[in-house]
């Protein structure tokens, strides 16, 4: 009595038993006389003669499966493996070491994207300021390994084949490996919590330990390893929590699973930004989750609200948080200015340490000394140097340069002034710059005003653009073409005299050329070699609005008081900051549109077409290529599932039951899982422009390795288990054959070009043998004569 | 009246219960059966209806209401139809074809032929003769004495005739006369299908094919208890007959196409459903096969037929020419290739233009730099650059590389053949070779070598490649022979770029050579034959010497193909951007239209934008309709039934169908990458008035007229029940007409391009800011 009391304590108060989500309340009621050792279980377990078929079908669809003749009773919620499998587990986590940690250290020169992932740990390390794509948590977790072993942060990672100097870079590889490593044991793990059998788990592990492509991106220091660990985490945690939610929900493993799930998904957002797809993959599968229990109708409104609250908040709000959270740890680490500023708005430069400026004066009056900047680029201050145009007037060149420097001083003048403007403004008392004035703008250090007409600019060469240039001399106190007039466009709210007036940094402004018409632009173009580079100011008469708007940046007068009113930019907090670096990101991302000598489009990756060439030098190559038997099986299983599903579709139509069938609703389930994740990280890319590579496709290929392990346990599960294992057997043999024979372009060995033409199964493999010598004889003599 | 009488006269009339909580799950099912039962018993009488009523739902008042909004909407379209008596908008385009079949001009456009040979036949049939091209918007209909008129009539017409087919769209699914004419009002009334119907443009015949398409198949699917009879098969041509229009007509009728195809699959997926029907195989069969012949093989041919109309009318060379291939152009009378195209013989002294860019094949001595900027280094050889001009430098002389008779056909450079290029003044052979070009590391670099010094002789061998994949032995033609010249060691293309070099190649183009030999754009023909081998003009070396040149054959078929390969190509290509274009998730909302026409001096113009009461009435119904889907699938998925089962079916098939309508001709729009207009949302929106329809129907009443298929003996029987939107429907639908009518009025100005309008005006007119309007008052600045 008291052991079918303890099961009742555990019980909720809910409805009667029934057939669907709560089924197994039913067991302790109907079977009240169960052996004693279930009570090892968590979960007593259903006799099939317990049940009626509708039970049996229900249980099966939710990953139950069939009693097996061995007698092992099925996994009920989390995991359990037996201690057996706790050495399988060890013995394979030692194979996948050696397979990916195996000559770690060559070659010691830089390899394909470590230029990128490298050269932003050095950032990290110098603290400078960088912008790139992918969220921070890889590079930081690249940057910690770097940092604990004394990367200084000196080296460039300029070009692929740089030899490393002085830098822990086996260290940084580590990483990656590590994580490659650990993503083995987890194919197995999920496969096993998925009630797989541990033959077919094994066969996981081994196609992915034996996976060249998998193996040569986790050795180096690169972010898809990463990537895919966390991918395969997170699918792990999922199932766990799936497993205990069939189990018995709101239970503290409950929570656990469900959190940890959250986190690893935070996780995989925050190391690439395709890691979105395991968003929608863990999505889909709980808005399907919700369906099911909405279709309960002993599952109250208010337990089905708690079922999704709970989801609501591991599932989006944990991964929002935690990748956020990452955003202030990348943040907090780089303060100080560096080659990403100029993505990045004028204020979030002010929060830069070296970007830092002093206060400055609030008023803009006639005779202010001021600096321009351009609103809606980032191309920093209105400038102008001795150097004139090579077309138009032939002037002297007006642009925007982005740095500090005295040649961005502009005096600001009174253009309806009766007598010297410069001299003007001081015999009066301070008049404001309001919105209607008519000014002049004297540059300087060259004593020239800002000056339009019409002549067309050097590069912009349409006929609503006129050249802006820098005109007059010594002395010369202008004409109509300096003119320009204020048009104030927008205060700031919190300044009301901002609106009424020209305040430093708080009003924006145009400049309309009196004469012309046109106002004052500039926009993302730049000026050829003989304007350094600089960024092309015109006077356009269809002025997009935002690109005429300009701001000042530090004002100061002669004749205001030391003590007057100061400004500075206004810091933005972390939420401001880190949403205008999602949208950088975001551009710079579509941006990326480029092509890239071996990029590749999706069509191509599960036939595996192409590679990318990842490093060459002395005649050694590294060349990313998965293994063709795992690859080709994987694929073949995602056509297998279709078209036997389809089948079974349209079979169930014409009214046969297979679904009846607890075999056919368990794998259906299964398989329906691994082929939506391989689907939500594969067919996605169709819809990208960018450019793509083969290694985008490493998240769907692990789905597609666990649906063809899964296929397998399908297939050989009316064999005995020792026949099943030697099946298995076989196939891991094949497999390492393979990755065997492809090898040296995974680690960079030895190879001749014979053997590399031999290797050259698919056509379309384009690793160039020519590199290669004729024999390795001829190599080791050359390293003789070397040493 | 299959009602059972123990339920009648306990409940009072429209009061049905709603799902019963406090019932025990067990009688839950019979409870509903009970009570669609004493709903169907309710309002299966229209005996106790007001008269008005009655006379609105009998076949003359049906008549009535049609015959006054068919008039209405050709007023509407018709007013002032001759005004501006000037180019509009993209009339520039579909003017201009209807003149091209009129003079029999071949032209090349993205879209298929029918609406324009409809525009053609309406302008021969008033007596234009083709010769005003339409060049410009605002070009002159008058001083150019076109019948303009005449031709804007046929939108008109057909823009016009849609509003009955909508009324009857919504009368054959069973709705009310007011509800139908409510549908029928927010096009009749809506500014842009006025604009787009009173001008010559496509819209208004694609739109009035489209919902002909929807309109036949709602008459087909009434027939569906009635398979294979000949009303059944009448329906299911016709559907398939106006599928093929609205598709020949603009090339976005192909998702009319999808839309039907979408709702036969669903169709077909309930035929195949042995439990719902419980029908064989062999029946699925049959209904497979009747539709793949009438919606897939019928339509086909009927869109054939079109192209072959408009092959047979464009007989003569014109601007479209250049658009296909030599085979092709050589069908044309009076085209140049036909006209001036030659055998090139070996030893012919040639020059070779790039398709694309137009530049020659160029060589002169000077070398190329040792380090170019970016520091890498150069062969320091011969530049070849691509040139613009003509001149002696762009003369090439084709070598053989096999023995050649001395004299006849033998000599004929044919496609395949490898040859060498020798630059005359120079006197040296083409060559390419693994070192990277210029301007772009990944090419590689082309140059010239010595001819007498034979080291480097495998780098001077070229293939040359007819393309559209022709025969092995094609000879080789001046003019007409588009080719590929790929190097034999390396297989890269001859290819050029629109990028100059610096000035030590005195910015000329860069030729390099393209890895890709499959580019498209590696396309070269050969301008002219300078000289023959002895240095002289070479005359009557054809093969076919004709005295007058007469155009060859092709068959229908390979043409059809060439052709829509193109279109679909073009229609890709059409991505620069365009003031006016708009992107998809504005349209619903009418955030912005297009300026059509604007006259200066009189302040008038035209502004494509819908009746924005219309437009907003259909999105909020849209939301509506989702939103009664989505809620009735979460009550029955908490086993409550809401909805009477005879009104769940109506919604969710027929409104259901529109709702396929307008999701199919919209969504695809978010995937193209071409410019998009707010134009290409009128088909969708004429959908979104017939589910507006049918959400004011669900909301007003719970009545339908039901059943409305057409039964059989062995269909079952169902309680028969009249759609009853009482009083207040036929209230709110005339005060609603008077909103649309007035909006309408108050942007007529726009649509109709005349009266001219004051800046104020234009600021009252512009509703949204979004608006783009001309003449605007400036906003007085408060300095």
């Amino acid at each position: 009595m008291s052991f079918s009391g303890n099961v009742r304590a555990r019980r909720p108060a809910s409805p009667p038993a029934g057939l669907g989500h709560h089924h197994h309340h039913q067991a302790p009621l109907t079977s009240p006389g169960t052996v004693p050792t279930m009570s090892t279980q968590r979960f007593p377990h259903p006799k099939e003669d317990h049940l009626d078929a509708d039970a049996r079908r229900a249980a099966a669809s939710k990953g139950f499966g069939p009693v097996r003749a061995s007698g092992k009773y099925f996994a009920s919620g989390g995991l359990n493996l037996t201690q057996g499998e706790y050495k399988l587990l060890f013995v394979i986590v030692l194979v996948a070491c050696a397979v990916r940690l195996f000559r770690l250290s060559k070659p010691n020169s830089v390899v394909f994207d470590e230029v990128h992932f490298g050269k932003f740990a050095g950032k990290y390390i110098k603290t400078r300021y960088y912008v790139d794509v992918h969220p921070p948590l890889a590079k930081l977790l690249i940057t910690l390994a770097g940092w604990l072993f004394g990367y200084n942060g000196d080296f460039d990672f300029k070009d692929i084949g740089k030899v490393y100097e002085n830098v822990p870079y086996v260290a940084m590889r580590m990483l990656p490996a590590t994580l490659g490593v650990a993503t083995v044991p987890l194919s197995y793990l999920t496969l096993r919590a998925l009630d797989c059998r541990a033959s077919t788990s094994l066969l996981a592990a081994l196609f992915i330990t034996f996976e060249n492509g998998l193996v040569t991106q986790s050795r180096h220091i690169l972010l898809d390893s990463p990537l895919v660990f966390f991918t395969a985490l997170t699918v792990f945690f999922w199932v766990g929590f799936c497993n205990e939610d069939k189990h018995k929900p709101f239970t503290n493993s409950w929570w656990t699973w469900l959190t940890l799930s959250g986190l690893s998904l935070g996780a995989v957002l925050s190391c690439k930004w395709v890691g979105l797809f395991t968003v929608a993959t863990v999505g889909f599968s709980t808005v399907y989750q919700l369906w099911i229990l909405l279709g309960d109708i002993r599952v109250s409104p208010r337990l089905w609200i708690k079922h999704f609250v709970a989801r609501a908040i591991c599932l989006i709000a944990v991964p929002v948080i935690f990748y956020m959270m990452m955003f202030s740890i990348h943040f907090a680490i780089l303060q100080n200015s560096g080659d990403g500023d100029g993505f990045m708005s004028s204020e979030f430069q002010h929060t830069l340490g070296g970007r830092h400026m002093a206060d400055t004066y609030a008023d803009v009056a006639i005779g202010s000394k001021v600096t321009l900047r351009h609103w809606n680029t980032q191309g920093g201050y209105l400038h102008s140097h001795p150097h004139n145009y090579p077309t138009g007037s032939k002037q002297q060149q007006i642009t925007l340069y982005p740095h500090r420097d005295h040649n961005n001083d502009w005096l600001l003048l009174n253009a309806t002034a009766d007598g010297d403007p410069s001299e003007d403004y001081k015999e009066h008392p301070l008049v404001y710059l309001a919105n209607g004035h008519r000014i002049k703008l004297r540059h300087t250090a060259t004593e020239k005003h800002l000056h339009s007409h019409d002549h067309r600019p050097p590069v912009s060469e349409v006929d609503f653009q006129n050249e802006v240039s820098a005109y007059g001399l010594k002395g010369f106190v202008g004409d109509a073409n300096d003119d320009w007039i204020v048009e104030i466009y927008e205060g700031d709210r919190r300044d009301k005299k901002s609106k009424e007036r020209v305040r430093t940094l708080r009003t924006k402004f145009r400049l309309k050329h009196a004469l012309q018409g046109c106002y004052l632009f500039s926009h993302k173009v730049k000026l050829p070699e003989w304007g350094f580079e600089q960024q092309e100011v015109t006077c356009n008469k269809n002025a997009v609005k935002d690109n005429s708007l300009w701001f000042v940046e530090t004002a100061q007068h002669e004749m205001l008081p030391a003590d007057a009113e100061k400004v500075n930019y206004r810091s933005p907090g972390f939420l401001a900051k880190f949403w205008e670096l999602q949208k950088v990101m975001w551009t710079t991302n579509a941006g990326l549109t480029d092509r890239h000598t071996y990029d590749s489009r999706p069509e191509s990756w599960p036939l595996l077409r192409r590679g990318i060439n990842f490093w060459v030098k002395d005649h050694h190559q590294i060349y990313l290529i998965g293994n063709p038997f795992v690859w080709y099986l994987s694929t073949l299983a995602i056509g297998a599932y279709v078209a036997v599903r389809g089948f079974l579709i349209l079979r169930q139509k014409r009214g046969y039951r297979d679904f009846d069938n607890t075999k056919v609703t368990r794998y259906d389930a299964l398989c329906g899982f691994f082929f939506m994740g391989w689907a939500l990280h594969y067919l996605p890319f169709f819809l990208m422009q960018r450019q793509l590579f083969l290694h985008h496709y490493f998240p769907a290929l692990y789905f597609a390795i666990l649906l063809f392990c899964s296929v397998f346990d399908l297939i050989t599960s009316t064999l005995r288990p020792r026949i099943r294992l030697q099946i298995a057997l076989v196939f891991i043999a094949f497999a390492i054959w393979n990755f065997y024979h492809l090898s040296p372009l995974a680690y960079g060995l030895d190879w001749t070009r014979g053997q590399c033409e031999k290797a050259k199964w698919v056509k379309t493999w384009d690793f160039s043998c020519n590199d290669f010598y004729t024999d390795v004889s001829s190599l080791s003599d050359l390293l003789r004569e070397n040493c | 009246m299959a009602s059972t009488s123990s339920s009648k006269g306990k409940t009072t009339p429209r009061l049905r219960k709603q799902g019963q909580p406090e019932a025990p799950p067990s009688s839950y099912e019979y409870d509903q059966v009970q009570e669609d039962e004493h709903h169907a018993d309710v309002y299966s009488s229209p005996r106790d209806r007001s008269g008005i009523e009655k006379f609105f739902e009998s076949q003359q008042g049906s008549v009535v209401v049609v015959s006054a909004l068919t008039a209405l909407a050709f007023a509407l379209r018709f007013y002032k139809i001759s005004h501006p008596d000037q180019v509009v908008f993209d009339e520039v385009h579909f003017g201009k074809f209807a003149a091209y079949y009129i003079t029999h001009q071949y032209y090349f456009d993205v879209h298929p032929p029918l609406a324009k040979l409809l525009f053609g036949l309406a302008g021969w049939f008033v007596g234009f003769d083709g010769s005003f091209l339409f060049e410009n918007i605002g070009d002159s209909y008058i001083t150019n004495n076109v019948p303009y008129v005449g031709m804007r009539a046929l939108p008109a017409v057909l823009g016009s005739l849609t509003v009955p087919v909508v009324y009857a769209i919504m009368k054959e699914s069973g709705y009310s006369t007011i509800i139908a004419a409510f549908s029928a009002s927010l096009i009749l009334f809506d500014n842009a299908h006025v604009a787009q119907s009173r001008l010559i443009l496509l819209d208004a015949a694609l739109i009035f094919f489209m919902s002909l398409t929807i309109y036949s198949y709602i008459r087909f699917r009434k027939f569906r208890y009635l398979e294979f009879t000949f009303d059944w098969w009448v329906w299911l041509l016709a559907t398939g007959f106006f599928m093929a229009c609205t598709w020949a007509s603009k090339v976005n009728g192909i998702l009319t196409v999808f839309c039907i195809g979408a709702a036969v699959l669903f169709d077909l997926w309930d035929v195949l459903d042995v439990r719902k029907e419980g029908h064989t195989m062999d029946y699925f069969y049959s209904h497979f096969l009747a539709r793949a012949g009438g919606l897939i093989l019928w339509p086909f041919i009927v869109y054939l037929s079109f192209f072959w109309i408009h092959f047979r009318v464009l007989t003569q060379s014109g601007p479209g020419d250049s658009f296909m291939s030599p085979a092709f152009q050589e069908t044309l009378a009076g085209n140049e290739l036909l006209l001036q195209s030659h055998d090139i013989y070996y030893y012919d002294i040639i020059t070779m233009r790039h398709k694309d860019t137009k530049v020659f094949l160029h060589s002169h001595p000077d070398k190329y730099p040792l380090q170019y900027e970016d520091n890498r280094v150069s062969s320091q050889g011969q530049q070849v650059t691509g040139y613009g001009h003509n001149d002696t430098n762009n003369h090439w002389r084709i070598v053989p590389t096999k023995s050649l008779p001395e004299t006849g056909r033998g000599r004929i450079v044919r496609n395949n053949d490898v040859v060498q290029l020798l630059h005359m003044a120079t006197n040296t052979l083409l060559l390419t070779h693994d070192v990277a070009s210029p301007l772009m590391p990944t090419n590689q670099e082309f140059t010239t070598w010595p001819k007498d010094d034979y080291s480097r002789h495998n780098d001077t061998l070229f293939t040359i490649q007819l393309a559209w994949d022709a025969p092995e032995n094609e000879p080789f033609k001046s003019k007409s022979g588009y080719f590929k010249l790929i190097h034999v060691p390396t297989r890269v293309a001859l290819w050029t770029h629109p990028k100059t070099l610096p000035d030590w190649a005195y910015k000329q183009q860069e030729i390099n050579g393209n890895k890709n030999p499959s580019e498209r754009s590696a396309i070269w023909y050969i301008e002219d034959i300078i000289a023959d081998q002895y240095g002289e003009e070479p005359i009557g070396r054809d093969e076919d010497s004709r005295p007058v040149k007469t155009p060859k054959r092709m068959s229908f078929f390979k043409k059809f193909a060439e052709l829509q390969l193109l279109m679909f190509q073009h229609n890709a290509g059409l991505t620069a951007s365009h003031p006016y274009a708009s992107g998809p998730i504005n349209w619903p909302f009418l955030i912005s239209g297009i300026s059509f026409w604007t006259d200066n001096a009189t302040n008038k113009q035209i502004y494509l934008t819908g009746n924005i009461v219309s437009w907003w009435t259909c999105v909020v119904g849209l939301s509506i309709f989702v939103g009664i889907i989505g809620a009735d699938l979460i009550a029955r998925r908490r086993a409550l039934d809401p909805i009477p089962d005879a009104v769940r079916n109506r919604l969710w098939n027929n409104t259901g169908f529109f709702l396929i309508v307008w999701a199919v001709h919209y969504v695809p729009f978010f995937l193209m990458n071409r410019q998009l207009f707010i134009h290409h949302y009128l088909p969708s929106h004429l959908a979104s008035a017939l589910i507006a329809g049918s959400v004011l129907n669900f909301v007003l009443s719970d009545t339908i007229n039901f059943p409305i298929s057409y039964p059989t003996s062995k269909t079952r029987l169902r309680p028969s029940q009249y759609a009853d939107v009482g009083f207040k429907g036929l209230a709110t639908v005339i005060a609603y007409g008077l909103l649309l009518f007035m909006m309408f009025v108050y942007i007529a100005p726009l649509t109709y391009g005349t009266p001219g309008l004051t800046g104020e005006q234009v600021n009252s007119k512009r509703l949204l800011s979004s608006w783009t309007l001309h003449f605007a008052a400036k906003k007085t600045h408060d300095a």
